[in-house]
């Protein structure tokens, strides 16, 4: 009798104590947890770091054998490439300063903002299968703040959701609980794109304007609206379009312009 | 202090999965699907060891992987403490000498762990609800689980009885005679 109603006790207070955990953690900023953290990646990261450079370390030595004839020939179409490339630089160079001495003539004081990033090198991947967040090995010590945007070479990666002394967890466009604001740089119709959990290299396009057209290789980008991402950046490109009965339900699959699945190093974007 | 040196054992072997599982399983995937170790380790405690060290070392490890790679923290740490909870009343219900119960187990509570988190997510995350690939993802999962299960299995007896001796070696006796 006496050990029933200890028991009894004992599960009303840890009825309790989950109670409070619970709103405790789904009320909590994850910045707020970030000594915790701190500690936590102690005994984690400095190993992490290891393996991560020695993995690089290893899948590097491919790059030896590829073929020699392959290397001349691209160096040659890189060669041109850069030359005409060069030549475009210079036209836009004359383009930027006639267009900044018009914006004078027009009082317009905004001028095109130039980003200011940090690289970082991808050290942890998401041991889930049900979501899509990386690990980067700078933080606050480099002046990493939260949604900050990351970027890659191509486009778009994600935001910053919390950062330690030196490192920072990223959740990318790929996660299934990011939505971003874009538009279609075409036509100028604001999407929402998604991510799903099907497919680690493609997001779901829904939201589209009855009215919009939308065509495949389309680019998609950022809009600006949300306040996390800057307008303009890429995200990648309309694959497909899957048209349903109704026309306001009708979505179409964005590719990434950025590889999740080979991503080693990014920028994040501190300004 | 036979407990003790367990409990530090048990730690250690966590992040020895850890690393396992965020270094070799995120490239050797079946279809891109990662198994899941940590449910698997969890049960283990909870099968050999009893409900209360599953339950504290499931919430402890949940919490870490959340503070650690998850976008919420305290998911992984309340649905560890469960599949580590019910590691004793599967043990009282089921025998833990048959491969088959213990494969067995181990699917339902990688089931019941991964549909316990999506719920949680779609809750707090507001994440869109794709049951179809979900399952399908699931599925994988459980396989992959189960498979894993089949190849640790001698492990987990030799493992196991060497843990029950240490925490449960008084409810033996009581148990089979």
């Amino acid at each position: 009798m006496y050990k029933n109603k200890k028991r009894g006790i004992i599960g009303i207070v840890i009825t309790i104590v989950i109670l409070i955990l619970l709103v405790v953690f789904t009320n909590s900023n994850v910045n707020q947890m970030s000594y915790i953290e701190n500690i936590c990646n102690i005994f984690v990261m400095p190993i992490q770091n290891g393996f991560t450079y020695l993995k690089n370390k290893l899948s590097g030595n491919d790059t030896f054998f590829a073929d020699m004839d392959t290397l001349k020939q691209e160096n040659e179409s890189l060669k041109q490439k850069n030359s005409e490339l060069e030549q475009s630089l210079r036209e836009l160079e004359v383009i930027k300063s006639e267009n900044e001495t018009l914006k004078e003539y027009l009082n317009l004081k905004e001028k095109y903002q130039d980003y200011t990033t940090i690289p970082a090198d991808v050290i942890n991947r998401d041991i889930s299968n049900y979501s899509s967040t990386i690990v980067i090995n700078v933080g606050s010590d480099d002046g990493i703040k939260e949604d900050m945007t990351v970027i890659a070479d191509s486009g778009l990666v994600g935001h910053v959701i919390s950062v330690t002394s030196n490192t920072a967890k990223v959740q990318t466009i790929v996660d299934t609980a990011t939505a971003v604001t874009s538009t279609i740089s075409t036509t100028e119709d604001t999407i929402i794109v998604q991510g799903t959990l099907d497919d680690k290299t493609t997001l779901k396009a829904t939201f589209i304007p009855t009215d919009a057209v939308v065509l495949e290789g389309d680019s998609v980008e950022t809009s600006g609206i949300g306040g996390i991402y800057p307008k303009g950046i890429h995200i990648g490109t309309i694959k497909e379009v899957i048209n349903t009965s109704n026309i306001t339900d009708r979505y179409a699959i964005v590719e990434t312009a950025v590889n999740f699945n080979k991503l080693n190093t990014v920028l994040v974007i501190t300004n | 202090m036979k407990k003790t040196i367990s409990i530090v054992l048990l730690i250690l072997v966590f992040f020895i999965i850890y690393f396992i599982q965020s270094n070799f399983f995120t490239w050797f995937t079946i279809a891109g699907i990662e198994p899941n170790l940590f449910v698997i380790f969890v049960l283990f405690i909870g099968l050999f060891a009893g409900k209360k060290l599953g339950l504290i070392l499931g919430i402890i490890f949940g919490f870490y992987i959340d503070v650690i790679m998850g976008r919420q923290i305290g998911i992984s740490g309340i649905m560890l403490g469960v599949v580590g909870l019910l590691g004793e009343y599967l043990d009282k219900s089921f025998s833990k000498e048959s491969r088959l119960t213990i494969m067995l187990m181990m699917a339902g509570s990688t089931i019941i762990y991964e549909v316990g988190c999506y719920i949680f997510n779609i809750i707090t995350l507001g994440v869109s609800v794709e049951i179809i690939s979900f399952i399908k993802i699931l599925l994988i999962e459980v396989l992959y689980n189960l498979i894993i299960a089949i190849i640790i299995y001698p492990l987990i007896q030799k493992m196991g009885h060497a843990l029950e001796e240490v925490f449960k070696s008084r409810n033996i006796l009581t148990r089979y005679f």
